[in-house]
């Protein structure tokens, strides 16, 4: 069968899991404790981001691999080609957020507040670069041209199979489109989380932040990568996808889960290490109010993948890499609440302080952890996800499989006319 | 096995070789007696090295005070070239390990070389941290041991310690992964010699047989060295990074650094890989075994790594702005408009804009332009390094003790002594050892010799097999 039809048991999974995360999504804004719907909108932009980078790393990678003369996965690609389907589904959902930012009806950034930036001199010189408008100008123009990349590779992909010579014109073709995404890549990524996800802590900055966020992108990339092939395999499809290819791909989880734990530590040991008080703040808040999800984080998306991958069998066997999968996904999605949620809660705790106060609060104080009317409180949906996380998580993680999946039944499993495709039949390692 | 190669991949062996030519070609060269140009290399090279020899005696003579160091520019040329020289060091072992790992097979054609060249750069670079001691007879006490000097121990918390075991660390891998290399091919170059040199390269093979037992060890100590050496590609110029990145100076302390710095090592040491393998595959006739596909992937790489220092460049940049902390931006400020803003120009334009060329295919196909732009690179390097440390140097927290920086004629003599160190351990490489691995040329012949695969194959394959575990995939 080279042919995946989407329906019966998988189309209601997704679709059940899709009326859990809007029923999530309900819920947490009919039970939202503040006026600003916070919560529902961090899960959002939370959510957005995440899914919205493993499909752009999907896309990324079919890149990298034409532009590397890579040729072991090209029997697999067109999952990728289907989860990079995605990134429209992002582009949308960002522009959900950078409209309502833009208009004000969410509280997300401190930055985009204009009367608190007129007071704080730091925001205001990040005015130019943090302002709604240039928000939502950014994520159009800049997602659009991933969407626009990956939607050309697709229909490239797709012309290839209609080719009835050997002369690879359109590999040629999808080798320029590919080589001229990869530097757009390289510099747009990091301005989008800059923006999408930095900014969240207005004040603080880091020049690796966008590298680590990008790993922690790629990663959660591979796990459902690794995840949907076994499912597929279930099916009785993809029999060509043999223990060799989940194999490079174990091997590139555990490779880039050490690349994530590397971005980490360089991060965090820097920051540590000059002990400065504007740099710091970022990490003795986390690791002061977030203890477990700060720890968790390390052992979940090092210490496992680590001394679970590192045999050789357990990168062949379906069960140990299904496994490491899952929770290394689930570790990724974690770290994305620890870039988010804090920075939110302050926020939202430095509006509702204003409020009660009709006072203007220095924000500084409070990104320096040193708020003393919030510190230690324990607050679910903002120190820890709670269930309303998980739900709206699932939520879009179904949607992310119902759009991939829809794409991958619109084509046949195997690009025959790959030019690697021989190669990667014969994949061995 | 030879079956399944795409048809869109080079050859990367041309020339129709046979195994027997393959080893005339690689190990002749160093039976014959060296020619004219190698001499002359060689007396040149031992010349400077001379040169840069007593350059470092004068310093010990005489003391730091015969470099033009001060206060305030306490790095100069001596750190910018212990980094500049650990970067070149970075090609070696990134093309041994990494590039084995990814299986790129046109490593084989230049892996033996890259990984002498990182031997040789390592060990140019350790120098300047030895010297820059002031009192070198007191360099033991950089190891941590129990001792009667008090007792003085190192500052483990120092990344300057670090750097030690870092980098002796690096060098005895990269030596040892070499010399793994090595052992089958000095046995082929024994099996062809007489008399004493059959003794000598009798001993340095370790009585190599061939046999499969010996091939079965030797793979899996391939192995087990490359696994110890990915991470090591990785470390050591992450750990270099972390003696700036570490401290509270605005431009040198930012969490970029570590990942940032290993591109650009890598970057340089690519740059230097093709400086001499043009040279080398040039005067050693080895066209067919180093071809314009070698050329040009290894161009695609300084293409992508240059662009990622680019992308980190311009992040540093762009993150002074942001930080909205007034140190940070006139550290930026200075380097681009201040005393030093030629050196800056230096490094954007060799580093960043100058590899973009590479965009052109036929310009990566092009050995002179490769050449040229391999030296352009290597001094863009060069400079990158001297921004960080001497322009951030310049203009401290303090207008007062702010200063400007020139090389004394001893520094200038040092760094020109270990290019002649480096070159003079390179030419005598080449004469003692097959330049590229013989063993693992001949392990790819079938899969990417000329006669195998690409346009002029003649043991053509049958190429429709697609999908051949497909039962019905005529109803599609």
């Amino acid at each position: 069968m080279n042919q995946y039809t989407f329906s019966g048991t998988a189309k209601t999974v997704t679709i059940g899991a899709m009326i859990v995360g809007v029923v999530s999504m309900l819920l947490t804004w009919f039970v939202g404790a503040d006026d600003l719907q916070s919560r529902f909108w961090s899960n959002f932009l939370h959510n957005s981001t995440f899914f919205l980078g493993i499909s752009m790393m999907a896309f990324f990678f079919i890149a990298v691999c034409i532009t590397a003369y890579a040729g072991w996965a090209s029997v697999f690609k067109r999952v990728w080609e289907a989860m990079s389907a995605n990134m429209l589904v992002g582009f949308i959902f960002m522009l959900v957020i950078a409209l309502t930012t833009y208009f004000h009806w969410n509280h997300l950034y401190h930055w985009a507040d204009a009367a608190a930036v007129a007071e704080d001199p730091i925001l205001n010189g990040k005015k130019s670069f943090l302002n709604p408008n240039w928000y939502l100008f950014g994520t159009i123009i800049i997602v659009g041209t991933w969407v626009v990349f990956g939607r050309k590779m697709r229909s490239l992909s797709l012309d290839e199979d209609e080719d009835q010579g050997h002369d690879f014109a359109k590999h040629r073709s999808m080798r320029i489109w590919s080589a001229v995404f990869l530097p757009i890549m390289g510099f747009s990524s990091a301005a989008m989380i800059w923006q999408w996800l930095m900014s969240v802590d207005a004040h603080w900055y880091s020049t690796l932040y966008a590298w680590h966020a990008a790993v922690s992108w790629f990663v959660a990339m591979i796990c459902l990568t690794i995840l949907l092939l076994i499912y597929l395999k279930s099916k009785g499809l993809y029999k060509e996808v043999t223990n060799e290819h989940m194999h490079d791909l174990g091997k590139f989880l555990f490779a880039f889960s050490i690349f994530w734990t590397y971005m980490w530590f360089s991060q965090f040991m820097l920051i540590w290490y000059a002990n400065i008080g504007e740099e710091t703040t970022y990490f003795l808040l986390r690791r002061e109010e977030y203890p477990i999800l700060f720890y968790a984080n390390l052992a979940v998306n090092f210490l496992i993948p680590f001394f679970v991958l590192m045999r050789n069998d357990t990168k062949r066997k379906l069960g140990s890499l299904a496994f490491v999968s899952l929770l290394v996904f689930i570790g990724h999605w974690l770290d994305f609440f620890l870039m988010i949620k804090p920075g939110v809660k302050i926020t939202r705790d430095d509006h509702g302080h204003m409020a009660a106060h009709g006072e203007e609060v220095v924000h500084g104080a409070a990104e320096h952890g040193i708020h003393e009317s919030v510190a230690s409180s324990f607050e679910v949906g903002y120190t820890i996800p709670g269930l309303l996380e998980l739900g709206t998580m699932i939520g879009f993680l179904g949607l992310f499989f119902f759009v991939t999946l829809t794409a991958l039944s619109k084509a046949p499993l195997i690009a025959k006319n790959d030019p690697y495709l021989d190669e990667s039949l014969h994949h061995h390692t | 096995m030879s079956g399944h190669v795409s048809p869109i991949r080079p050859p990367l062996v041309t020339g129709n070789k046979t195994y027997h030519q393959i080893t005339e070609d690689l190990i002749s060269p160093t039976e014959r007696v060296p020619s004219k140009a190698w001499i002359l290399g060689l007396i040149l090279s031992v010349s400077v090295f001379s040169f840069g020899a007593f350059c470092i005696l004068w310093t010990i003579w005489n003391g730091i005070g015969t470099w033009d160091l001060n206060r305030t520019i306490n790095w100069g040329w001596d750190i910018t070239n212990f980094v500049w020289w650990i970067g070149i060091g970075h090609a070696g072992t990134l093309i041994s390990a990494i590039l084995l790992i990814f299986r790129q097979k046109w490593r084989t054609g230049v892996n033996r070389a890259a990984e002498a060249m990182t031997i040789f750069a390592v060990m140019c670079a350790g120098l300047f941290p030895l010297i820059h001691m002031g009192r070198i007879w007191l360099a033991m006490f950089i190891f941590p041991y129990p001792n009667t000097r008090g007792p003085l121990w190192v500052n483990f918390n120092s990344p300057l310690l670090w750097d030690v075991f870092a980098i002796s660390t690096y060098f005895t891998v990269s030596l040892l992964f070499w010399y793994t290399g090595l052992v089958p091919d000095f046995a082929s170059v024994r099996d062809r010699a007489k008399g004493l040199r059959k003794k000598i390269y009798n001993f340095l093979s370790f009585g190599w047989t061939g046999s499969a037992k010996h091939w079965q060890r030797w793979e899996y100590l391939s192995l087990i060295l490359a696994g110890i050496a990915t991470p090591l590609v990785l470390s050591v110029h992450t750990i270099v990074s972390f003696d700036f990145a570490t401290s509270v100076i605005p431009g040198w302390h930012t969490t970029i650094f570590p990942p940032y710095f290993v591109a650009g090592a890598i970057f340089s040491g690519f740059a230097m890989v093709l400086t001499l393998m043009i040279i080398t595959r040039k005067i050693l006739g080895l066209e067919d075994y180093i071809t314009i596909e070698h050329v040009e992937s290894m161009n695609k790489v300084i293409l992508v790594t240059g662009t990622i220092v680019g992308v980190a460049y311009l992040t540093e940049l762009f993150i002074a702005w942001y930080s909205g902390y007034v140190y940070e931006q006139f550290a930026f400020f200075n380097r681009a408009a201040g005393p030093y803003w030629w050196s800056y120009f230096g490094m954007m334009f060799c580093n960043v804009l100058s590899p973009q060329l590479f965009w052109k295919k036929s310009w990566r196909r092009n050995i002179w332009l490769t050449f040229f732009m391999s030296i352009f690179i290597n001094i863009g390097m060069w400079f990158e390094r001297f921004v960080i440390i001497a322009t951030t140097l310049a203009r401290d927290y303090l207008p007062s003790s702010w200063s400007y920086y020139s090389p004394t004629w001893v520094e200038i003599g040092i760094f020109v002594g270990t290019m002649g160190l480096f070159f003079t351990l390179y030419l005598i490489f080449c004469r003692v050892a097959p330049v590229v691995a013989v063993a693992e040329i001949k392990a790819i012949l079938k899969t990417s010799g000329n006669q195998y695969v690409g346009p002029d194959a003649q043991h053509q394959h049958p190429k429709d097999v697609k999908v051949e575990s497909e039962p019905n995939h005529t109803s599609i």
